[in-house]
């Protein structure tokens, strides 16, 4: 039998042992994956069709027969809706972060690695973003692209941006003294081949980490916005909106309110537990 | 000292020159012409021609933005389109409420996070430390509006503890105020709390681990001593940093938070002039919310830069 001390371990696979090793990293990672296959097959799962009104059993409490979260003030089954606003959340979460990897990270290569103006120039504008409350500048993008789920998420990957140059700067700054890419410029290769062949790959652990910080954050700015009526539009499902029209009904219906919140709090939960996870197995020196 | 003290006065005042810039732009975008708004119903194209002029909407743009910087450099930001009311004045009496709330959510969070922080550092690997990164984590994934809703339908429906939502001013009845005050700050204060744990318990166990904190145990002094005197110390310079750098976070938790307890804030104002497009108001809130943090910001790195000079030559925390 070969141990494996004898046999040294794939990264990969290092990596998973030591993810595996963290049961509360591996549930948060059940959780997310359990949401994002809800989100995607939504229309087969729901019991209901979420816009489907019944005004024959409307506020029926969690536990009735046909409806096991019960019903909202229109008779729609909670159930149903709180299945489908997991798409509204995931389409915000996924797809803002991916847009703000996509513009941020090509800006802060090129700020880290070129320095001088550019990076100044860059370093003073992601200043100024920074210097506006997040949500200031979500509500107020919203506003002007016009209140919907595809701009709230337009408007949360934009806010997200200047962050994550910042970070992606800070690491191409650290990996350009490194000897690698010193070894690379004497043989000769060109900016472009050293920024994605060398340090690119480099940055990718960091910029998985940062996406799992950045999901959650968009799943709650979305809702938030659908609070404040500015994501998604009534009558279509998404937590933040299935929570300002429980308002009324607090007192009365409570689930109303407490469900898709639950919702929302798991899924960001298991979101940073997950990315939490993530961050040690990759960094374990980080890991205190 | 001085030149660091030069430099960084000029990043941040080019900062608000940008923010500013931003800010003009920004209300440009706003769909909706300020013209056929002020013309009411009419809407006839000469009255429009005739309130373009008058406005000076038809002059280039830099000329608009010259004009207007000059007036808000004087703290005149135009009156609320509205109300009718001096901008200026609706956010000079708004920011005081959002002041004290922030102010109270960082009394929660401070009281919460360190003591949490230090104990999980030197707990490190214990249940108090896996307890404190649970509540951590949770304090960064429950979002505010949830939290508001669940304490107003516990503490304030269920149990009658306290008042659900609505505003006493400070100066009209302090004990009423602060009653008001309670679940609105604890609330606006949960997110912070969780960061500020989370970046006393790294600091801690940073200085825990070092060369001074090994020498002082050496010495023969107590636990106590060791970690509230050398450790805690050292490890407050960070934290005070990220206490500076979260406060744009706390006012768009005032944003959500007070919408939900209704008090007359600045988060408040913020979300009813965008409901009725109030622009000079938007203007003046996003600018003022810009200004705070970069002066904030500055203060801070000020301050860092006293207490340790090696960021003098580095040229900033950031």
């Amino acid at each position: 039998m070969i141990s494996s001390s004898e046999r040294p371990a794939r990264p990969l696979s290092r990596f998973a042992r030591r993810f595996a090793r963290r049961w509360l990293a591996l549930a948060g990672a059940a959780t997310t994956i359990v949401v994002v296959l809800v989100a995607v097959f939504a229309p087969l799962i729901a019991p209901y069709e979420p816009g489907a009104i019944d005004f024959s059993s409307i506020l029926r409490a969690p536990g009735t027969t046909g409806h096991i979260l019960g019903t909202d003030d229109l008779g729609r089954d909670v159930l149903s809706r709180v299945i489908w606003g997991a798409r509204a959340s995931m389409q915000a979460g996924v797809f803002s972060t991916l847009l703000a990897v996509a513009i941020a990270v090509p800006i802060g290569l090129v700020a880290g690695y070129y320095r001088g103006w550019l990076d100044s120039a860059i370093g003073r504008a992601t200043d100024t973003l920074l210097a506006f409350p997040y949500l200031i500048v979500a509500v107020g993008l919203a506003v002007i692209l016009g209140a919907s789920l595809t701009n709230a998420t337009i408007a949360i990957g934009l806010v997200q941006i200047p962050k994550l140059v910042r970070v992606t700067r800070g690491e191409v700054l650290s990996l350009r003294e490194e000897a690698f890419v010193a070894g690379a410029v004497a043989d000769g290769a060109s900016d472009r081949f050293i920024l994605f062949r060398h340090i690119l790959p480099n940055v990718t652990n960091t910029l998985i980490v940062q996406a799992t910080i950045l999901i959650p954050y968009a799943i709650i700015a979305e809702s938030s916005l659908s609070f404040l009526g500015l994501g998604v539009q009534p009558p279509t499902p998404s937590w933040g909106v299935m929570l300002t029209a429980a308002q009324p009904y607090l007192d009365r219906s409570p689930w109303l309110a407490l469900v898709p919140g639950l919702a929302v709090s798991l899924t960001t939960l298991s979101f940073n537990v997950f990315g939490d996870g993530l961050r040690d197995a990759i960094d374990p020196r980080g890991a205190r | 000292m001085r030149g660091f003290l030069l430099r960084r006065t000029a990043q941040s005042l080019v900062t608000l020159w940008l923010a500013s810039v931003l800010v003009f732009a920004g209300a440009r975008a706003l769909p909706g012409d300020p013209a056929i708004a002020l013309s009411g119903e009419g809407n006839d194209p000469a009255v429009n021609a005739q309130i373009r002029a008058k406005y000076g909407l038809d002059d280039p743009v830099p000329v608009q933005y010259a004009r207007w910087s000059a007036l808000v450099l004087q703290g005149d930001f135009g009156r609320s389109t509205r109300s009718g009311l001096l901008v200026a004045q609706i956010v000079v009496a708004r920011l005081p409420i959002t002041l004290e709330l922030a102010l109270l959510a960082m009394l929660f969070a401070t009281a919460i996070g360190i003591p949490a922080g230090v104990l999980s550092a030197v707990r490190r690997g214990g249940r108090l430390d896996a307890v404190a990164n649970l509540f951590s984590l949770s304090g960064l994934s429950i979002p505010h509006f949830w939290l508001g809703l669940v304490l107003i339908l516990v503490v304030a429906t269920t149990y009658r503890l306290l008042p659900a939502s609505g505003f006493v001013p400070l100066a009209e009845d302090p004990v009423e105020n602060l009653r008001r005050m309670i679940l609105p700050s604890f609330v606006l204060g949960t997110g912070l709390a969780a960061v500020l744990m989370r970046q006393t318990r790294s600091a801690m166990l940073e200085s825990l681990s070092s060369d001074y904190v090994r020498t002082a145990r050496a010495k023969g002094l107590s636990e106590l001593q060791v970690v509230a005197g050398h450790a805690l110390r050292n490890s407050l310079i960070t934290v005070v940093t990220v206490v500076g750098l979260e406060t744009g976070a706390l006012i768009s938790g005032s944003v959500i938070t007070e919408s939900i307890f209704l008090v007359p804030g600045f988060g408040r104002l913020i979300v009813e002039a965008v409901g009725t497009r109030d622009y000079p108001i938007i203007q003046a809130v996003a600018l003022a919310s810009a200004a705070g943090y970069v002066a904030l910001n500055l203060a801070v790195d000020i301050t860092y830069s006293v207490l340790n000079p090696k960021i003098r030559v580095a040229g900033g925390t950031q």
